[in-house]
């Protein structure tokens, strides 16, 4: 105690007890491998799951979006009371949030559709044109909200057209994405609760074991800090072992599952690229097991050391 | 340094380990604590370490008074406490050194000024060769100076020596109550128990005699002068 000289001055003082921490705690990692490799495992396991959850999230809204589709909304117009095709079309190209309008004349509808038989002749009995004119509008935006305002629209300018849009499956796959958000954001809370009462746990069991050591550190004067420093560390340590672990794992699952989405997607007539992990997953994934690492160590230390 | 003032200790079970004991022991003073087996010596010695609180009275360390320490600055209050334990305790998870180097690490010393200051405790009780060796690889002997060495590595203002002596023969045991001593000389004030009379009156230095739970002789100790 007497010549501070010999003892490091403060802020030296202070790096040099954090890296004799994890020097410790990296130590009494690698003299329990085979625990050590069980918990990063489990870790891994549970963060490469909400990860791998994502990425079909991902794809998901990737694949909905990369499907051609241009949302057109249909108008059936039965043209009675003298209006002309032209004039609906030119009534409907004024408003506002109007891309494209294209219209296909009734008498234009049913020759196509005589072509398309087998046997012209079929239609010959009929005396009047049973098809409708239809017009279709492709409007400049395309989110469910704003299509839904347009038909809104279409439906109250001509009051006696059917208006149909072939966009109601996207927004269905829309609510589903929002839901899988949701659910995969109460799963991940739930596995980061896991993963930090595992790491809690284990912790603890570690400071139980160094017991003696501690009662002996005590008493020569250690404080609780340093105590639980090279728990802190091993924390870290086993957190972002657990997300490399995670990620390796995850690279896995997308390369055995890669090929069926893909031939799943063509199968449904949509060429789709299953995209892997981003850089930005990894990180999220590091980082995830970084901050429980240590919040898991600190609760387990907290409890630990009390009495 | 050490002021007891009507301290008595009751265990959970109702032995009365120590009563109504007042005591005094100076800054740079070295007092020996004499006693039979069960008379409670350990005890006392415990409470002055604050590793057991009392059931009544007052304890002074250091200037602190114990009754008041919080528990954040224990750990403050024992850097400047070297302890022998009757038990040794040492870790047996580790080699020699790094048991001798514990309170050192505590303290933040640089690991190759660690190294050398464990070298020199060890050379002073006579351990050097065995310093890399298992605890549990040593005698019942060379484990008690192995405790000895820990105690003193880091140069404590207040040793507190509970049998340091008493797996040692007669000419080791002198030389650790000598070095005892040559702390002393250098301002390390000293309270150690020992059954060993023989050796004790040897020495010219006050003697604390506990019987039955009561300080007996209640000596208060001169301030060193003798040494
Ligand atoms: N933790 C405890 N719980 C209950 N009783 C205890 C405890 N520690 C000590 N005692 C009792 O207190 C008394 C004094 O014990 P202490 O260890 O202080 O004696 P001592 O003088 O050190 O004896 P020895 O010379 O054999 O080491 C004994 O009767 C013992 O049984
Ligand atoms: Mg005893």
């Amino acid at each position: 105690m007497k010549d501070g000289s010999d003892r490091a001055g403060h802020l030296e003082a202070w790096l040099y007890n954090h890296s004799e921490a994890a020097r410790r705690s990296l130590w009494r990692r690698a003299h329990a491998p085979g625990q050590t490799l069980i918990l990063v495992a489990v870790l891994g396991f549970i963060l490469a799951l909400p990860a791998y959850l994502w990425l079909l999230l991902d794809n998901a809204r990737a694949l909905s979006a990369g499907v051609d589709h241009e949302p057109r909304i249909a108008l059936y117009l039965d043209l009675e009371g003298g209006e002309t095709l032209a004039d609906a079309v030119a009534r409907i190209d004024a408003l506002p949030g109007v891309a494209e309008v294209a219209a296909i004349e009734a008498d234009d509808a049913l020759a196509a559709y005589r072509e398309s038989l087998p046997d012209p002749a079929l239609l010959d009995w009929l005396e009047d044109n049973p098809l409708p004119a239809i017009i279709e509008v492709l409007p400049l935006e395309r989110s469910p909200e704003a299509l839904a305002a347009m038909e809104q629209q279409l439906a109250t300018l001509l009051p006696e057209a059917t208006v149909i849009s072939d966009h109601e499956w996207v927004r269905q796959l829309e609510a589903l994405h929002g839901a899988g958000l949701r659910v995969l954001l109460v799963v991940s809370a739930l596995l980061a609760l896991g993963i930090t009462l595992i790491l809690a746990v284990a912790s603890a069991a570690e400071l139980r074991e160094r017991h003696e050591e501690i009662a002996i550190s005590r008493i020569t004067g250690a404080t609780d800090r340093f105590l639980r420093r090279p728990s802190l560390y091993g924390g870290l340590l086993l957190g972002v072992g657990g997300g490399l672990f995670s990620l390796i794992l995850l690279g896995i699952v997308v390369m055995m599952t890669r090929s069926p989405v893909e031939e799943a997607a063509l199968v449904f007539g949509v060429p789709f690229a299953f995209a892997g992990p981003q850089a930005r997953i990894g990180l999220m994934l590091l980082g995830a097991g970084l901050v429980l690492g240590w919040v898991g160590a600190r609760l387990g230390s907290a409890a630990a050391l009390r009495d | 340094m050490i002021r007891l003032h009507r301290v008595t200790k009751r265990f959970a079970g109702g032995t009365e380990a120590l009563r109504n004991v007042s005591l005094r022991v100076d800054a740079g003073a070295l007092a020996f604590l004499t006693g039979p087996s069960g008379a409670g010596k350990s005890t006392l010695l415990r409470l002055i370490a604050r590793l057991e609180r009392p059931t009544r009275g007052r304890i002074m360390v250091n200037g602190r008074d114990l009754g008041t320490l919080a528990r954040h600055q224990e750990p403050q209050f024992r850097r400047d406490i070297g302890l022998v334990f009757q038990d040794h305790r040492l870790l047996f998870d580790r080699p020699v050194h790094a048991n001798v180097a514990l309170p050192l690490e505590i303290l933040g010393y640089r690991r190759t000024e660690a190294r050398k200051r464990v070298r020199a405790a060890l050379d002073k009780v006579g351990l050097l060769q065995k310093e890399n060796a298992q605890p549990q690889t040593l005698s019942a002997g060379e484990q008690q100076r192995v405790g000895i060495a820990r105690a003193i590595v880091h140069r404590p203002a207040l040793l507190l020596a509970d049998e340091p002596t008493g797996n040692l023969d007669p000419e080791l045991s002198r030389e650790i109550i000598q070095l005892f001593l040559d702390f002393n000389r250098v301002g390390m004030t000293a309270l150690i128990a020992s059954h060993n009379l023989g050796l004790i009156s040897t020495f010219a230095r006050p003697v604390l005699h506990l019987e039955n739970g009561s300080l007996e002789a209640r000596h208060v100790t001169q301030p060193r002068s003798t040494a």
